[in-house]
């Protein structure tokens, strides 16, 4: 076995390891030269395009096309994506954090492909593009700037709901280059571009576009470094800077000697940049020690969070710095307690007593040597050194008295999984870092993308993970390319995914109505509990009643509002009657929103259905809304007429002849009185008439909508009272005998008002009060001598005690008089 | 101690807090908030507007007003995105905003609870949906108290019985699926009403799609798929079951205060001159109060209004003595001579407290003094009257002088409406022949746009005469009016021998009369009382325990016959190995420590709320019936007659 430093370089103090992960990835004919090349972030797919700004030699009609290929990192072409030039000129290739391939075409197009298929959803740039067009792309995790001819900047932060924005306007000079910090690492956090334009460079976010005033320009390359803490320029006259993010500090300057400027500048981790022309590496650590790698054929950068792979016709590198516990352990001449445990494991196996000492040698950080080796196991690629560190590692955990083995066992996890992954017909080669960012799941979808079913299914399992996703893919698979017959296709897939949790056929019958396979996506559909789920897809299907079926079914007033309004827009007016009558849910929600939006919908629907109350109603309804009196009486005639041969609503019909009565008297007395009275009820009419004096009218009003009598009173009491007419409540007082409603509230609603003087006057003539009753009105008016004479009539001695007990001055003497006789009149 | 307890309020609060917060901080830089006027006070519950502004938020604008303006490149609306209505009117804005301003502006848009297809469909017609990003905030319960959670659902009401809009229906199942998700299932789904059923229905297909659906998004909940064993039942009592529970004027102290100021998220309005003029308080989102009103948080956790909120009003006046007393004694002058330094320190640390204490107890006291004068009016006392009367049994045309009376003195229409619906609700409808005479009345009283209100009535089954329909239908049918006559018997809503002081019954509440909605749940948890109530034991020394009454649901199914609507009693049983998964999880428990779930759909009323608190309260004490000791209350929102009434009212007006 080689040694695992053999691939290791020091770089000023720090080593750096070049791992060979693949060899004869390419095809040796294929000129990667003349290929765009961009790789997906965390180890992901590979894509190439032929560079048509390139000529080359013409290989045949089958050559000729132009395709977008994805190769996985070993070289295995996963998908390709024919590509006819009249969709554009390709501006720009990138990857998203999830695998998805972004193309941006000259035009301002924009495509994605997900999940690594050869479906894409297009969006437009905007602000102009299509004029000026895109110049280049910088990709981040989530998102992408594009350049545009006229040096405008355009951002979009989403692939799932794109919406490109335009940053703030640079200058319009040319850019020689450029680069991006992303949002996550900016300071703003939202994402900035460097631009080096001139001798300087700027830095644009959404507002502002600042000129950081640098002279050493101008920068033939700029690149941020993956979390965006350094910066990296590539000077004209062949060196190398590098500059904290913020732009404040300048750390290091190497001057690479080349006259050339160097292909592309790539940071290789957070450590060191590396530099690469055709053939030629030139890897920049920090206080600018470099090194140089040569290489046979062409190559190409693919930047990644913890590395850089270097890709070339037959090889496929992964250069990174060396993890520290992998220093510790391999490291020539280590004297850390981790290096000395690997070499009392290897003595172990060696059955030499050594072992021992070692052991008792490092004792006391046993644990943490324990802890390097585990941590160094995962970080390495070979699976000889992988086991020896474990076992090294698993050794020295026997010895421990106490040990957490969680780290160890999930280690062992992890490294059955990176393994597999990583193996050339998968081509996977993930770093451990990179496998805890990307994360187990995402791995597994990785796979399923990749049609790698049964391996992502054994991961699944073994990890404990969902799998309905790695069901569906395959299912949608099945129904994409099976050339069996429909119902042998369904029936596998309903075998295969039965009872499985999770399992969506919605998404299987969409994938099989998408290829045209409409009866088996009817089929499938069935087997899918979710109601709503079924409604869109129905929908595209042209089922749509069965689509309002299930919308109803689901409960979801969204859903069956969706349907319905899908209906509205495609069904003529009596069929959409039809369909929504029989559902009286349907019928709810259409009538509910059309109350508010659209009331010649609804007076149709009720023409329809013949339901007169309502249809009338609606008419009162318009009638109300109407500012004037003329349109107003049109409408409650029409509302009138609506109801004319329904016997049951008789009631109504008067009560809207009525209204049409009332509103003509008002707007007489209106014209003639100059008040306003419309809008009044027929008592608020009354009332208003009394209180301006006009009784004549007010008894008219009354007779004709034959207001009861007890209610006239009231009406004409309240009116007085609030009009201060005392002197005709006192002669209603002195020439009526008897109230419809008796004197009480006379007494009560003008005492309110504060008359105690008028208020009396009612009081003898409650008669049909008890005496004491009486007592406490004369006493609320005031008059507590009359009080005192109610009570000595009704011989009451208690009652007219307390009437003493409140007076006071004369009062009080005149009822102590009464007192005196009621007292003598007794004994 | 036990695990968290299930459903609960500042778990829930907290979430809701958090999410929004996060949506906030999506938005860089400052930002204008649109909101709809009905989230403004659940976002006052939840959280403070110094909080919202250390988030960003420059300034507060009402949908309803469309006056925001340009002040900030960010605008935010916060709505609900339910109705068509509400999603044109923020497409309409977005258009104005856009034409008018001089600079561009960005646009988000949070729904509340859920983004729906509907308002994407509508934006993308208007030509805004690319305009601005859209998020949701999936505020679902929102808690006024520990244990009243409300949807805030202010529609609710008038979409379920006036327009059958189902809308709500859906959103409470999602809400409770939620706390199911979180929770695990209720073991038990049991209640009354159409569409309490439909409500049970959604659970349980919920349920079996939430298996099928794509556990990948809802992480790992296998296990709360389980029945939880924390909760003991949910019990969904249909507001259309008992109608005549909301049309009363509530007699507890909160009840009345809501009938007389009117409380909204636990926030009350009330005039500066009866509460002094006091600077509002910080933190409030409602910035727009005018000088003369005094915005006043109703502090579920304020001590002293903790003692009162629940307490009949006739007693609430002792009550506030006893409190001026017990402040007065431990703050008096003379007392603080007499004390050593200890007890001074200790005197002076708890001054905040007596402070706070003092303030309090001037408010209600002030509230207090404005309620007795609105109780002692003569309408009050009349229509309370004419309730009593009709609640007691009385042949409610015995009460139609005074509810003509009413009508005649102009009295607020709603007051009217309360009666004429009680008595309707009652007694399975009106004869034709009065009804007729006051619908005239009605009309001829409050204006002739009424028509449509009283068919809104008729529409939504407060208002119809007897046999059904006016449209001339047959007889009812069993199932469809609930029969008050047997009821008064079988669960005695009637209680003639009330103690308003010292409570011993739910009955309390309204002075006599207990809620029928709140006897059919105690019918299901609290059995034997109830049975020894209806029917007390003929040997006083037999153990109470032993009522053949409280035999499984015999009471239950004995009302449910009278009551309309549907009744439903579904098990939710899970998975065996799961179940014992949960139970190893969770520990065994004891019965005592369940919760159970109330949930009223339609909306509760402060009474109810304070009948169950008394139940929850009677089932906590040793002895009680030891099915669980915590009641929480669910609902979709707080009604009251007003607004249940005022749902139908027409507003327009000729002219």
């Amino acid at each position: 076995m080689s040694k695992p430093t053999a691939n290791w370089v020091k770089v000023g103090d720090k080593f750096y390891r070049k791992q060979q992960l693949y060899t004869a990835v390419f095809d040796t004919d294929l000129e990667l030269e003349n290929y765009t090349v961009v790789g997906a972030p965390y180890s992901g797919a590979v894509a190439i395009h032929r560079d048509e700004s390139v000529i080359q030699s013409y290989r045949g009609a089958q050559a000729a096309k132009s395709t977008i290929d994805i190769y996985s990192c070993a070289g295995k072409l996963i998908r390709s994506i024919n590509w006819d030039t009249g969709k554009g000129s390709i501006k720009a290739l990138g990857w998203s954090e999830d695998e998805k391939l972004v193309v941006a075409t000259e035009d301002g197009t924009v495509r994605v492909y997900a999940d690594l298929g050869v479906d894409f959803e297009p969006f437009s740039l905007g602000h102009g593009s299509e004029d000026v067009g895109v110049q280049s792309c910088k990709f981040y995790g989530s998102g992408f700037v594009a350049l545009l001819g006229n040096n405008q900047l355009v951002s979009v932060a989403n692939y799932h709901e794109p919406r490109p924005k335009l940053l703030a306007i640079p200058p319009s000079e040319e850019v020689v280059s450029w680069g991006i910090i992303p949002p996550a690492y900016s300071l703003s956090r939202s994402v900035e571009v460097i631009l080096a334009i001139g001798k300087t460079l700027y830095t644009v976010d959404a507002t502002d576009a600042d000129d950081r005033n640098f002279d050493a320009g101008p920068f033939r390359h700029i690149s941020v470094s993956p979390r965006g803490e350094f910066l990296a320029f590539y000077t004209d006259d062949g060196k190398v800077w590098v500059v904290s993010g913020d732009m404040t500090e300048k750390l290091s300057e190497y001057n690479s000697g080349v006259k050339t400027v160097p292909k592309d500048m790539q940071w290789c981790g957070s450590n060191a940049v590396a530099l690469a022309w055709e053939d030629e590496v030139h890897l920049i650590g920090p206080k600018s020690a470099a090194t140089k790698f040569y290489y046979d054929s062409f190559l190409h950068l693919l930047p990644d969070m913890d590395g850089l792979r270097i890709l070339t016709n037959d090889l496929c590198e992964y250069l990174q710095k060396v993890p520290d516990e992998t220093v510790d352990v391999f490291r020539l001449g280590s004297d850390k307690p981790a290096a000395h445990l690997l070499e009392a494991s290897t003595l172990l196996d060696q059955k030499s007593p050594k072992a021992d000492d070692l052991i008792q040698l490092i004792r006391p950080s046993l644990a943490e040597a324990v802890d390097t080796c585990v941590k160094a196991a995962g970080h390495e690629y070979n699976i000889h050194w992988q086991k020896a560190l474990l076992k090294a590692a698993s050794f020295g955990k026997s010895v421990l008295d106490l040990y957490n083995s969680d780290d160890f066992v999930d280690m062992c996890e992890t490294l059955r999984v990176l393994n597999a992954a990583r193996f050339y017909e998968i081509g996977l080669p993930l770093s451990y870092d990179q496998f805890k960012r990307l994360t187990p799941e995402k791995l597994v979808e990785r796979l399923t993308n990749r049609n790698e079913y049964l391996l992502a299914l054994r991961i699944s399992g073994y990890l404990h993970l969902p799998t309905d996703k790695i069901h569906v893919h395959w299912a949608q698979q099945k129904v994409r390319i099976s050339t069996d017959d429909e119902e042998s296709i369904c029936r596998l897939i309903v075998k295969k995914l039965a009872g499985k949790a999770g399992v969506s056929f919605e998404e299987i019958a969409r994938a099989a109505y998408d290829e045209g396979r409409v009866r088996l996506a009817t089929e499938l559909l069935n087997y899918e509990p979710r109601a709503g789920k079924q409604v869109p897809l129905l929908l595209d299907m042209k089922e749509d009643t069965i689509a309002l079926d299930k919308a109803i079914e689901s409960g979801d007033t969204d859903l069956i509002f969706h349907v319905l309004l899908h209906l509205r827009k495609k069904l003529p007016l009596a069929s959409f009657f039809r369909v929504i009558n029989s559902r009286p849910v349907a019928t709810a929600l259409v009538e509910s929103s059309a109350w508010d939006q659209d009331r010649d919908l609804l007076k149709d629907l009720y023409y329809q259905d013949d339901r007169r109350l309502d249809g009338s109603n609606l008419l009162l309804s318009e009638a109300l809304s109407q500012s004037s009196i003329g349109p107003s009486l049109d409408k409650l005639k029409l509302a009138s007429k609506y109801l004319q041969d329904a016997k049951e609503h008789t009631f109504q019909r008067t009560q809207l002849d009525d209204t049409a009565k009332l509103l003509r008297h008002q707007d007489t007395f209106e014209k003639e009185l100059s008040a306003p009275f419309i809008g009044l009820s027929v008592n608020e009419t009354i009332f208003n008439l009394i209180r301006e004096g006009h009784n004549k009218r007010a008894q008219k009003v009354s007779s004709e909508f034959k207001v009861p009598e007890k209610t006239y009173t009231w009406l004409r009491l309240r009116a007085l009272v609030s009009a201060r007419h005392w002197t005709e409540l006192e002669g209603i007082a002195s020439s009526t005998k008897k109230s419809p409603i008796g004197w009480e509230p006379f007494f009560n609603l003008v005492l309110e008002a504060g008359n105690t003087r008028v208020a009396s006057v009612f009081i003898p003539k409650c008669t049909s009060l008890t005496p004491a009753e009486r007592v406490e009105m004369w006493t609320k008016c005031g008059l507590l001598v009359k009080a005192g004479e109610e009570a000595f009539k009704a011989k009451d001695r208690a009652l007219l005690q307390d009437v003493r007990d409140k007076s006071s001055g004369s009062a009080a003497v005149e009822i102590e008089r009464l007192l005196g006789m009621l007292g003598s009149g007794r004994r | 101690m036990a695990p968290i307890s299930p459903l609960n309020a500042s778990e829930i609060s907290e979430k809701a807090r958090r999410d929004l917060l996060l949506l906030l901080e999506g938005v860089r830089g400052k930002k204008n908030l649109v909101l709809e006027k009905t989230l403004a006070g659940p976002l006052n519950l939840l959280v403070k507007f110094s909080t919202l502004q250390e988030y960003g938020v420059d300034k507060p604008f009402f949908l309803e007003n469309d006056n925001v303006d340009f002040s900030q490149r960010n605008i935010i609306f916060l709505v609900r995105g339910e109705k068509a209505k509400t999603v044109i009117s923020v497409a309409k804005q977005i258009k104005r905003i856009r034409r008018d301003s001089q600079i561009e502006h960005e646009f988000s848009i949070f729904w509340v609870p859920r983004r729906t297809t509907v308002s994407d469909q509508l934006l993308e017609e208007a030509g805004v949906l690319g305009e601005a990003s859209v998020s949701e905030w999936p505020l679902f319960f929102v808690p006024l108290a520990d244990d009243v959670l409300s949807l805030e659902l202010d529609d609710a009401v008038s979409d379920l019985y006036l327009r059958k809009d189902p809308t709500s229906i859906y959103l409470s199942a999602k809400a409770l699926m939620l706390q199911q998700q979180r929770y695990g299932l209720f073991p038990r789904i049991i209640g009354k009403g159409d569409n309490a059923k439909r409500l049970a229905e959604l659970l349980v297909k919920m349920r079996s799609e939430v298996t099928a659906g794509d556990s990948s998004s809802n992480g790992p909940s296998f296990l709360g798929l389980a029945p939880s064993s924390t909760i003991d039942s949910l019990l969904i009592v249909d507001r259309e079951v008992d109608f005549p529970t909301v049309l009363l004027t509530q007699l507890t102290y909160e009840g009345l205060i809501d009938e007389v100021f009117d409380i909204s998220a636990n926030q009350t309005e009330v005039d500066s001159s009866i509460v002094g003029g006091a600077a509002p308080q910080p933190g409030q989102t409602g910035s727009a109060s005018t000088s003369m009103k005094r915005k006043i948080m109703i502090e579920p956790k304020e001590e002293l209004y903790s003692t009162l909120r629940d307490s009949n009003f006739a007693i609430v006046g002792n009550l506030l003595n006893k409190a001026a007393r017990r402040l007065q004694s431990s703050t008096g002058r003379d007392q603080l001579a007499t004390k050593t330094t200890a007890e001074l320190r200790d005197f002076v640390s708890k001054l905040p407290s007596y402070q706070q204490e003092s303030a309090s107890l001037k408010l209600h006291t002030s509230l207090a003094e404005e309620i007795i004068k609105f109780t002692r009016s003569d309408i009050f006392m009349r229509s309370l009257e004419v309730q009593q009367n009709v609640m007691s049994g009385a042949d409610p045309t015995t009460q139609h002088e005074t509810i003509t009376e009413l009508i005649s003195r102009n009295v607020p229409l709603p007051t009217v409406i309360r009666l004429l619906c009680l008595e309707s609700t009652t007694n399975a409808g009106m004869r034709q022949k009065d009804l007729e005479t006051f619908k005239r009345a009605v009309i001829q009283a409050y204006g002739p746009q009424h028509l449509l209100t009283l068919s809104s009535l008729e529409k939504m089954g407060l208002l119809q005469s007897r046999g059904g329909t006016t449209l001339g239908g047959p007889a009812a049918k069993p199932g469809t009016v609930t029969n008050y006559t047997p009821l008064r018997r079988s669960i005695k809503i009637w209680d003639d021998e009330v103690n308003e002081s010292e409570p011993n019954d739910i009955s309390y509440v309204f002075s006599g009369y207990a809620p029928l909605s709140v006897r059919l749940i105690q019918s299901i948890i609290q059995k034997q009382t109830l049975a020894n109530l209806i029917k007390p034991s003929t040997h006083p020394g037999a153990s109470a325990q032993a009522n053949p009454l409280a035999q499984g649901l015999r009471i239950f199914d004995d009302a449910t016959k009278y009551v309309k609507g549907a009744t439903f009693d579904e098990i939710q049983a899970g998975e065996e190995k799961a179940i014992k998964a949960r139970s190893m999880l969770n520990g065994s428990h004891n019965d005592a420590n369940k919760t159970i779930v109330v949930f009223f759909l339609g909306g509760i009323t402060r009474a109810e709320i304070a009948a169950l608190r008394f139940i929850s309260g009677k089932l906590k004490e040793v002895g009680g019936e030891g099915r669980g000791s915590r009641i929480v209350i669910c609902s979709t929102g707080i009604v009251k007659g007003e607004g249940l009434v005022g749902s139908a009212i027409e507003k327009a007006k000729f002219g």
